[in-house]
C-alpha cells in the first residue's frame, strides 16, 4: 500500500481513536468504533474516493458481533472494523453513503442478527427461509448448533 | 385470506404495494432449475420497481467451513457454482495462502491461469448462447454451445473432468499440464477467436438480435456503476477499467500481456460486445501462456495447520470480482470463511438498469447480467392501477417478450403462449 494512503489513514483514524494494523504490504485491518463508523466510511469514500465497497463481513467474536467492511482500491485492501453488542445489535447503516451496500446488510441481519438503522429494506429475509422460527438464534453465531437447526426446520434425514 | 401467504408477501417487501386480493401462489420449490424470485411492480408495460428475494438454494456453506478441515473446504467451495468452479477454490486458495509463509511457484501460477481463463472462455460461450434463447433466436444458442464443446474438451484434457476440475491445491495446482498439448490449445484458441469474430459480426447484423438488444435497458452512468458496487463486465460496460487482473495482479496475470476490454454505448448489446471481444483476449493469453510455460515444481507441500490471522483475497471470476475472506485462530478448521459472489453484487445494479423497462425486455437485461441464476422460473407481477395480479414462469415470460417484438412468429395455430391473465 502506498505509503502516504496510510498515513492519511493513520492521522485520520487517530482523531477517533481508532487502531491501524498493516499485517501485510497491501493489507490494512483498521478498528473503529459504532459511533464514528459513518464519519469513517464518508471520509474513506467521499474524501479518499476509495469507493469499491467488495462486500462485509459478520464475524461472532464472544461478547460482541464484529461487522467488517472490505474496501479495495488498486491493489490495496482497506478492512474497517466496528463491533456490535450481543445484547443490543444495533449497528448504523451506510446505505446512505454507499447504496450497493444494501443486500449486504440484509445478509448480515439474517445470517447474525444485527438490524442496521437507516436501510430500507432490512425487515425483509433475503437468504433465510420464511418459516426460520422467530426464537431460534441466528444461524452463523457459534452458539447455533446445525442439528439444532435441522430439527428445527424439520430437515432432518432418516438414515436407515 | 389466512395468515400464511400473507406474512409471504410482507416478508417479500409488498408491504407498501399490499392490496386485500392478493393472489397467494405456491412456494418456489428447491427441486426447480435455479430457483429465484423477484416481485416486479408495473404500470401498465412499464416496470417501476423489482424486489429480490434470493436464498431458494441457500445451503450454509459458510456455516459448513467452519466444522471442516482446510484442505476440504477447498473442494466444497468449488462446488458453489457449476460453471466458474475453478475460480472459487483459487480465490479461498489465495486468501489462506496470504496467512502462510509459503510462495507458489511459477509453473503452478500459469496452470492457474490458463484453467482460469479457458474457463472464462466456457462461461462466456454459455452466456452467449443464453442470450440467443431468451432473443428467440435459438440458432445462435445451438452453434454456441457446440462450440463450448471445444473448451470443454481442452479442459477435460488437462484435468480429467469438465466442470468441477479439483485443480487447486494450497500453494500449487495437483495435475501438471499434459506433454504435447501446446499445438493442440493454440489451434483451438485460434479456432475460439475466428469464432467470436464471426458471433461479434452476426450481433450486430441479425434482425433479432439487433431488435432485442439495441437500446434495451436503463443507461446507468460510471458514478451509479460505483455507487452501486457493480463488478466485472457489469462495471466495464460503462467504461469503469474494474478488473481484478489488471488493478491487483494474482495467479500470472502480471507477466502475461493482455488489455481489458471496456465500452461506452451501455445497452444490453453492448455487453454482448463486450463479452465476445473478451473471448478473444482470454483465447491470446491462453496462448501466449502455454507457448511460455516455465518449467518447475507445480506445487509446495505445506502442513494442514494454517497459522493464525485475518485475509481477505480477490479473484476475476468470469461474472465479476469474487470475494474471499478467512479468519484462522491456528487451529485445523477456520475461524470463518466469507465468501461473496459476482451476481451478489451486481444485483443492484440489475435492479437499476431495469427501471422505467418494458416487461417484454425483462427476460434479456436479468439475463444480461449473467447471473448464476439463469433461468427465473416464476415472476408474480403486480400491476399498479388495476391491481391485478398473476404469476408466470420464465418460459412464458420468454415467450411474452418474443411476441412483443415478432407477432408474426405467433399464428393462432401454431402459438403455444397463453394469456394467463
Amino acid at each position: 500500500m502506498s505509503e502516504n494512503l496510510i498515513e492519511q489513514l493513520q492521522t485520520y483514524a487517530a482523531q477517533s481513536n481508532s487502531k491501524v494494523s498493516v499485517p501485510r504490504k497491501d493489507e490494512t485491518f483498521i478498528e473503529v468504533d459504532q459511533e464514528h463508523i459513518k464519519d469513517f466510511i464518508s471520509h474513506l469514500v467521499n474524501d479518499l474516493r476509495i469507493l469499491h465497497l467488495a462486500t462485509m463481513t459478520g464475524l461472532d467474536l464472544g461478547q460482541n458481533i464484529g461487522i467488517v467492511y472490505h474496501f479495495f482500491q488498486d491493489e490495496n485492501t482497506i478492512n474497517v472494523k466496528s463491533t456490535v453488542p450481543k445484547t443490543q445489535p444495533t449497528a448504523l447503516s451506510i446505505v446512505d453513503i454507499i447504496p450497493g451496500a444494501i443486500l449486504y446488510e440484509m445478509e448480515i441481519h439474517d445470517l447474525f442478527g444485527v438490524t442496521f438503522t437507516g436501510n430500507p429494506w432490512i425487515n425483509q429475509k433475503l437468504l433465510l427461509p420464511d418459516d426460520w422460527p422467530a426464537d431460534l438464534a441466528p444461524p452463523l453465531l457459534k452458539t447455533t448448533k446445525p442439528a439444532e437447526i435441522r430439527k428445527r426446520l424439520h430437515l432432518e434425514v432418516e438414515r436407515k | 385470506m389466512s395468515d400464511e401467504p400473507k406474512r409471504r408477501e410482507e416478508s417479500a417487501g409488498l408491504m407498501e404495494y399490499s392490496v386485500e386480493n392478493l393472489v397467494p401462489f405456491g412456494p418456489i420449490h428447491p427441486a426447480l432449475k435455479e430457483p429465484e424470485y423477484f416481485k416486479l411492480i408495473l404500470e401498465g408495460e412499464k416496470i417501476v420497481q423489482v424486489i429480490p428475494r434470493i436464498g431458494y438454494v441457500h445451503r450454509g456453506l459458510e456455516k459448513a467451513a467452519e466444522s471442516r478441515p482446510w484442505v476440504q473446504n477447498m473442494y466444497m467451495f468449488e462446488r458453489t457454482c457449476g460453471i466458474c468452479s475453478f475460480v472459487h477454490s483459487l480465490c479461498y486458495g489465495q486468501a489462506v495462502e496470504g496467512l502462510t509463509i509459503y510462495e507458489v511457484p511459477r509453473r503452478a501460477k500459469y496452470i492457474r491461469l490458463i484453467i482460469s481463463e479457458l474457463e472464462r472462455i466456457h462461461s462466456h460461450l454459455l452466456w452467449v448462447g443464453l442470450m440467443g434463447h431468451w432473443a428467440g433466436f435459438e440458432t445462435l444458442f445451438m452453434w454456441v454451445w457446440n462450440d463450448r464443446e471445444v473448451v470443454l474438451d481442452l479442459v477435460e484434457a488437462i484435468s480429467g473432468n469438465r466442470v468441477h476440475k479439483s485443480m487447486n491445491a494450497f500453494c500449487g495446482v495437483r495435475r501438471d499440464m499434459p506433454e504435447n498439448m501446446e499445438d493442440r490449445i493454440v489451434e483451438r484458441m485460434k479456432f475460439i477467436t475466428d469464432r467470436a469474430h464471426y458471433y461479434r459480426e452476426v450481433i450486430d447484423t441479425e434482425e433479432t438480435m439487433l431488435a432485442r438488444t439495441e437500446n434495451v435497458g436503463n443507461k446507468i452512468n460510471q458514478e451509479t456503476a460505483e455507487k452501486l458496487c457493480a463488478v466485472g463486465p457489469m462495471a466495464r460496460y460503462v467504461g469503469l477499467r474494474h478488473d481484478v487482473r489488471l488493478n491487483d495482479p494474482y495467479a500470472a496475470y502480471d507477466e502475461v500481456p493482455f488489455d481489458i476490454v471496456t465500452r461506452t454505448e451501455g445497452d444490453v448489446r453492448a455487453l454482448l460486445r463486450l463479452r465476445l471481444d473478451e473471448l478473444v483476449v482470454s483465447a491470446n493469453m491462453v496462448s501466449y501462456a502455454v507457448k511460455h510455460l516455465p518449467d518447475g515444481p507445480i506445487r509446495v507441500k505445506i502442513a494442514p495447520i494454517i497459522p493464525a490471522g485475518e485475509h481477505s483475497a480477490h479473484c476475476e471470476a468470469p461474472r465479476g470480482e469474487i470475494f474471499y475472506y478467512v479468519k484462522s485462530t491456528g487451529g485445523r478448521t477456520p475461524d470463518r470463511v466469507k465468501s461473496r459472489q459476482p451476481t451478489m453484487a451486481n444485483i443492484p445494479t440489475a435492479l437499476e438498469l431495469l427501471k422505467g423497462q418494458e416487461l417484454a425486455d425483462l427476460p434479456m437485461v436479468l439475463t444480461a447480467i449473467d447471473p448464476c441464476f439463469g433461468c427465473m422460473d416464476r415472476m408474480s407481477f403486480l400491476e399498479t392501477e388495476s391491481q391485478k395480479q398473476w404469476t408466470w414462469s420464465g418460459e412464458q415470460l420468454r415467450q411474452y417478450g418474443i411476441k412483443h417484438y415478432f407477432p408474426e412468429r405467433f399464428n393462432a395455430n401454431s402459438s403455444k403462449f397463453k394469456e394467463d391473465h
